[in-house]
């Protein structure tokens, strides 16, 4: 069985070696990219199964600008997403998560620090299960 | 305080175009009860009391007025204010008419023995509350200059004198007549420099407390920037740093010895300490969310529900009973909801903190007409009385909730008020020390958005 493969889009390199190890730990492959540039092209080029994604790198709403993109590829468009948020970022939103989680293009939200555990129960919840 | 809470430039130096109109308004009602006064004194004396009075240039004079007040009173319907040169030139012109058939009705109904000459005094009152300086003289040398030439021209008898009531003729008593201009003169002259005094040192005043003011909200926003500036630099490395020690105690905890182990985990809740604080900090400092779309109608039942059911567990570990029953029907309020939502959970969840083991919380909902009223009420330490202003200062804790807990940002009280004042409500506390503490926060069932706020024009309806 080929190991699922996780694409951790941050520019945080810190988090990403945090990531790497927390999912390589529990047998999944790890790829990166520290921009969202990089992250779109690795996206199409080496199909993961799943995508972390941070909300905040070079400006506000980078994050949300590739999750878009990636939703509109055809490519890329059936990867689950899981977009991680900076600590106080959700609560500043404003957001109705009932109505706003529809029109938002991503699977879940994780506000950092997010801890191990919960990285990879969420990693496991959202990766397809024919892997 | 609303982070961006302007104080118009004109307010300063010292009407707006708006306030200016405002006392126009409330002028021309004065003058519909002149106008008013005058018919009466027609018909009480001149009809009633068969007093022989010159009813009919009276009536002119009235008839005068009152279409002069019908065009005033159409023009401030019409017309936006938008000058406050525009405006200040109309009140003159209005003010110079009044004195004009003043004098006239003056000159109708006795001229110098009329003692009804005061009503000149309140003309000088009303400039002073307006002009400056050197127009409240003009308003009062004007009038000085109307009454002592009718007056003048009486004496000498180029305009005829009407008698008041009786036939007695004082006219040509120079003695008299004499007394009456200088008393007349200084009055005026007196009450032109002493409303000029008053009000250009009340003018300077309201100068000084506007600018202070506007250094405060200065000041105000400085520290909002900095605290945000801070807290994004800071969230990253803490959150990283928290990650990294979570993984490292997960990845290698079972090889490590107890002791290393333990030390992370502290190091652990430090952090989350740090994160908790880089929390506070967000929410203190976000602003400019109080546009029409963060505005929505919501039934805060919820969030006060949820802020009571956040709490249950550690209430029950403390042994105590949060007494909390939810009004009947729906208590909906067009405001925004994460604002509320944060109220009601740290007011809550401080009650709980500083509650007595065993002491209940009771949590109030109560729905009135035109707002709503939050009452979290606890049995715990209490809040000295010289801690109660000092308890809403950022980073502040007071010694006996130091001495319960070292945890705690000292944020918590800082943010409620800064939503409650976001969103145009109030919060008061009462308590004493060991008797427990009463929050009582009343918000406005429909918050305007920014910029809607009343007043923002600076106009006041004194």
């Amino acid at each position: 069985m080929a190991e699922a493969k996780i694409l951790v889009i941050d520019d945080d390199i810190d988090l990403v070696e945090i990531i790497r190890l927390t999912l390589e730990n529990v047998g999944y492959a790890v790829i990166d990219a520290q921009s969202g540039e990089r992250g779109l092209e690795k996206a199409r080029g080496e199909g993961p199964d799943l995508i972390l994604l941070d909300v905040m790198m070079g400006s506000v709403d980078e994050g949300f600008q590739v999750a878009y993109q990636l939703r509109g590829d055809a490519a890329t468009k059936e990867i689950p997403i899981l977009m991680l948020t900076a600590v106080g970022d959700q609560t500043g939103f404003d957001f109705d998560p009932a109505k706003d989680q529809e029109f938002l293009p991503v699977d879940e939200f994780l506000e950092k620090p997010i801890s191990p555990r919960k990285l990879v129960d969420m990693v496991r919840k959202h990766l397809p299960t024919t892997i | 305080m609303p982070q961006d809470s302007r104080i118009p430039p004109e307010t300063s130096q010292f009407v707006s175009a708006a306030s200016l109109r405002v006392r126009l308004d409330w002028f021309n009602k004065l003058r519909w009860i002149a106008a008013g006064a005058v018919v009466a004194a027609i018909l009480v004396v001149g009809v009633v009391g068969g007093y022989p009075l010159p009813v009919v240039p009276m009536s002119v004079a009235t008839v005068v007025l009152l279409l002069l007040n019908v065009f005033y009173v159409w023009r401030n319907r019409r017309i936006p204010p938008e000058n406050v040169g525009t405006e200040l030139r109309l009140v003159k012109l209005q003010m110079a008419g009044d004195l004009l058939v003043l004098t006239k009705l003056v000159n109708l109904t006795g001229g110098v023995e009329n003692p009804l000459l005061f009503i000149y005094v309140l003309h000088v009152v009303i400039a002073s509350l307006l002009f400056k300086g050197r127009d409240i003289f003009a308003v009062a040398w004007f009038a000085i200059l109307l009454f002592t030439g009718t007056v003048a021209l009486e004496f000498f008898e180029v305009v005829p004198h009407h008698h008041l009531l009786s036939a007695s003729d004082m006219t040509h008593e120079l003695p008299y007549i004499l007394t009456t201009l200088a008393s007349f003169w200084l009055v005026l002259l007196a009450s032109a420099w002493m409303g000029a005094t008053i009000m250009d040192h009340n003018r300077s005043i309201k100068d000084e407390l506007v600018a202070r003011q506007q250094e405060l909200i200065k000041a105000d926003q400085a520290k909002t920037d900095f605290f945000r500036f801070v807290t994004h630099e800071v969230k990253s490395p803490v959150s990283t740093a928290q990650s990294a020690v979570e993984t490292a105690l997960e990845l290698g905890g079972s090889s490590m010895d107890p002791s290393s182990v333990d030390l992370l985990s502290r190091a652990v809740g430090r952090l989350e300490q740090a994160t908790d604080m880089v929390k506070d900090l967000a929410d203190l400092t976000r602003g400019g969310i109080l546009t029409r779309d963060a505005l929505r109608p919501v039934d805060v039942r919820e969030m006060v529900g949820l802020a009571v059911e956040h709490q249950r567990e550690l209430a029950e570990r403390r042994e105590q009973t949060i007494d909390f029953a939810l009004p009947e029907t729906p208590v909906v309020m067009t405001t925004s909801r994460s604002m509320v939502e944060k109220i009601a959970a740290n007011l809550v969840s401080n009650a709980v903190r500083y509650n007595r083991k065993g002491g209940t919380v009771t949590v109030v909902l109560e729905d009135r007409e035109d707002r709503v009223v939050l009452i979290v009420r606890d049995e715990g330490i209490g809040i000295d009385p010289a801690d109660q202003e000092r308890i809403f200062d950022e980073f502040y804790r007071a010694p006996a909730a130091q001495k319960l807990t070292n945890l705690g940002t000292g944020l918590g009280l800082p943010i409620v008020r800064r939503f409650v004042t976001n969103l145009r409500g109030t919060i008061q506390v009462t308590s004493g020390p060991d008797e427990g503490a009463e929050f009582r926060v009343v918000l406005p069932r429909q918050t305007p958005p920014l910029g809607d706020e009343p007043g923002a024009d600076g106009s006041t309806t004194s």
